[in-house]
This record gives C-alpha cells, sequence and structure tokens, in this order.
C-alpha cells in the first residue's frame, strides 16, 4: 500500500479491469514462518493488499502479510516428478526401511521380537529403522 | 460513578465545557451517521472482497461513534449513557455535517464521500493530537491509525473511478459535482469554538483546518483533474436542517431501539 499518487491516467476505456486471484501468507507473530492464509480477488496488486488487509489481518491475526499474484507462482504438481513409483525411502534421513525385512528374518529362524520392550527412562534403540512410521515401500 | 474523565471535565470552565460539548456531539454523529450510511452495502457491495472491506471500515466508524458518545456522557455527567445520546434524539437534534445527509447512492457517490469526509476528518484529528483535554487527546491518537487506512482505501477507489474514461469518471464527476455545496461541512463553525481554541482544546479555528484540508487534498484533486469542492454556501447551516435521505436512516437506525426503549439489551 502507498500513499503515493497514482501514475499518468490509463489508456481511456470502459472495460473493467479483469479480477485476478492473489495468494496471501501472513505471520501471526514476529520470527514465525510466512504461512499461506488464503487468496483474495483483485483488480490489482494495490487492491490486493487492501482485501488481504480486510479479510486477513483486521482482527489483529497478523504482524506482517505476503501478498503475491497467484499467476506468478511456478506450480510443480507432476506425480512422476514427485511421487516416484519405486522405493526411494533410502533417501529419507532413516534410510532403508528395516522393519519388513527384521520380521521376515525372524520369522525364518523362529525367534520372536526381543521382550521387555524399553524400559521407563532408557534411552531409544539405536537400530537402523527410527523413522519409517511414514510410507509402507516396497 | 465518576471517572478520572468526568472529573477532568467537570474542571474546565462552563463555557470550554459548552464548547467541548458541541465538538465531541459533532464528531461523535459524523461517526455514526457514515458509519451506517456505509453499512447499506454491506452484502451488495460491488465484490465480495470490498464488502468486506466496507463493512469493516463502516464497523469501525461505528466503534469511533461509540467512543467519542461514551466520552461525551462522562463530559455531561447527567446519567444518560453513550446510546441514550446516540439514539435517543428527534432527527434535527443530531449535528452531523451535511456532507452526510446525502443518500448512499452508487459506488462512486459512497467513495467520493467518503473521500471527502475521511480527509476532512483527518485534518480535525490533526487539530486534536495536542489536545490540552487529555482524554480527547488519548482517543483521537487510537482513532487516527485507523483512519489512516481509512484514506488509503478511498484513496485507492477515487484515483480508479477518476482514471477510467466513460462510465466510471461519469458518476464519479456527477458525485463530486452532487456534494459539492456540502463537501466542507465538516468544517462549519461549532457554538464556542473560539473558546476551544483559547482554551487549547483545539489546535486552530475550523477555519484553519479547512484551509489545511484544501491543501492536503489539492495535489490529488488536480493530478486527477477533479474539480476542487466549493466554499460552503451556508456554513452557519452546515451541521442543521437534515435532507429527506438522513431521516429515512435515522429511521432504520432507531427502530429497534423505539420498539422497546427500556428494554436491557
Amino acid at each position: 500500500m502507498t500513499d503515493q499518487l497514482p501514475g499518468d491516467r490509463e489508456s481511456a476505456s470502459d472495460a473493467a479491469p479483469p479480477l485476478e486471484a492473489w495468494e496471501v501468507f501472513r505471520q501471526e507473530k514476529e520470527g514465525d514462518p510466512m504461512r499461506h492464509g488464503g487468496s483474495v480477488m483483485a483488480p490489482d496488486a494495490v487492491l490486493a493488499v487492501h482485501y488481504a488487509r480486510e479479510m486477513y489481518g483486521r482482527r489483529q491475526e497478523s504482524v506482517r502479510l505476503w501478498v503475491v499474484r497467484r499467476a506468478d507462482v511456478h506450480d510443480l504438481s507432476d506425480p512422476d516428478l514427485l511421487q516416484p513409483p519405486l522405493d526411494r525411502s533410502f533417501k529419507k534421513p532413516g534410510g532403508y526401511v528395516m522393519r519388513d525385512k527384521l520380521a521376515a528374518a525372524r520369522k525364518q529362524e523362529g525367534t520372536a521380537k526381543p521382550s521387555g520392550g524399553r524400559r521407563r527412562g532408557a534411552p531409544p534403540p539405536t537400530s537402523g529403522g527410527r523413522s519409517q512410521k511414514s510410507t509402507g515401500a516396497t | 460513578m465518576t471517572t478520572i474523565r468526568a472529573t477532568l471535565a467537570a474542571g474546565l470552565d462552563p463555557s470550554t465545557r459548552a464548547a467541548l460539548d458541541e465538538l465531541l456531539l459533532s464528531m461523535a454523529d459524523d461517526e455514526f451517521v457514515i458509519g451506517f450510511s456505509d453499512s447499506e452495502w454491506t452484502g451488495i457491495a460491488p465484490l465480495l472482497e470490498e464488502d468486506v472491506a466496507m463493512s469493516s471500515l463502516a464497523q469501525d466508524e461505528l466503534g469511533h461513534a461509540a467512543a467519542l458518545y461514551t466520552l461525551l456522557a462522562e463530559v455531561r455527567a447527567d446519567g444518560r449513557d453513550a446510546d441514550a445520546i446516540a439514539y435517543d434524539r428527534q432527527p434535527d437534534e443530531y449535528r452531523h455535517a451535511r456532507l452526510l445527509d446525502h443518500g448512499r447512492g452508487d459506488w462512486a457517490m459512497t467513495i467520493a464521500r467518503r473521500y471527502l469526509y475521511d480527509t476532512a476528518d483527518g485534518a480535525r484529528l490533526e487539530g486534536l493530537v495536542a489536545s490540552s483535554f487529555s482524554p480527547l487527546r488519548e482517543l483521537v491518537d487510537k482513532i487516527r491509525r485507523e483512519e489512516r487506512y481509512h484514506v488509503m482505501h478511498a484513496t485507492t477507489w477515487l484515483e480508479r473511478l477518476a482514471a477510467r474514461d466513460g462510465e466510471p469518471r461519469e458518476r464519479l464527476l456527477a458525485a463530486l459535482e452532487e456534494l459539492a455545496p456540502d463537501a466542507a461541512t465538516v468544517f462549519a463553525p461549532l457554538a464556542g469554538g473560539e473558546r476551544l481554541v483559547e482554551s487549547g482544546v483545539l489546535s486552530e479555528s475550523m477555519a484553519g483546518l479547512e484551509a489545511r484540508w484544501r491543501a492536503t487534498i489539492t495535489p490529488l484533486f488536480v493530478h486527477l483533474g477533479l474539480p476542487m469542492p466549493q466554499v460552503a454556501v451556508h456554513p452557519d447551516r452546515g451541521r442543521t436542517d437534515h435532507r429527506e435521505p438522513f431521516r429515512w436512516l435515522w429511521n432504520e437506525f432507531t427502530s429497534v431501539r423505539r420498539s422497546d426503549p427500556v428494554a436491557t439489551w
């Protein structure tokens, strides 16, 4: 938003400027990340900021807003690029998914899962399979 | 119940207190009437976002009016509260500027009226930032921070309507022409106005504030090629003789209150 004077008068035209979608990001308090709040429709950036202020800031719920023309956002949603079909769990910080392989090995050996579990206060097990709840993989 | 603000008001000499009463009533009525007028756009504004924005501005103005009526009730200390002052009067007892007497009209009319009023109100608030009556000074400090956005919003729309030849500009020019004779009525002299200046409640006369207002809006009006508002034709009637559209609005905004004057809400 600006208190400055506008540019020269636009070319004469009766046609109303088309409405565009603008994405609004807001920061709830200083130091927080900017999070997507929603979107507004507006004919230009100045009004988009006005409307963002009314929709996402008038109840003092934001300390900063970012308003971005939706057309300026580069979209990537191709599943071949983002959700490849093969097991890529080795790319995760936890490494390979070991749970299923361990279970198969135990079954073959006829040994049960180590009993007793870990005692209260004991350190967590350090085996390779820590963060493997996320995606099932094969 | 005596508040600090009431005690401060009681300490003023009677002529200053009477003039302060006039000032607070005129300011509160201005905010009250434009707030109700603009709330008529709720549900029918040009687009959803503008609907929310205009309704929010209207609520701000009603909030300012409530704060000013509350302060006035403490200054008067006659047992009547803010609601009684706001609602329990006949149309001719309201002291808002005649600029706000025009009906809602079209969007251009609403924007023209908002721009003229918000900038004039801004000049008046400037005259109160160093007020010797501290309760008003403190309230003005808060109100000004919200009014700053109101001026930005009205300016943004005024620029867009003026810059687009054809219907938008024609409607804006028609609205400014209709409002022109009343544009400066926010600065209509108040009874006891000179006491306000002598006592330091207000920094300078209404005429002086009007000159500042004109200096503020001239660059934009020249830039957009819009006719400057003329000098009020009847400044002595700037806040009286209210027109028919206000009488209709009064009927609306008092209807619930009048339906049961003694109800507790």
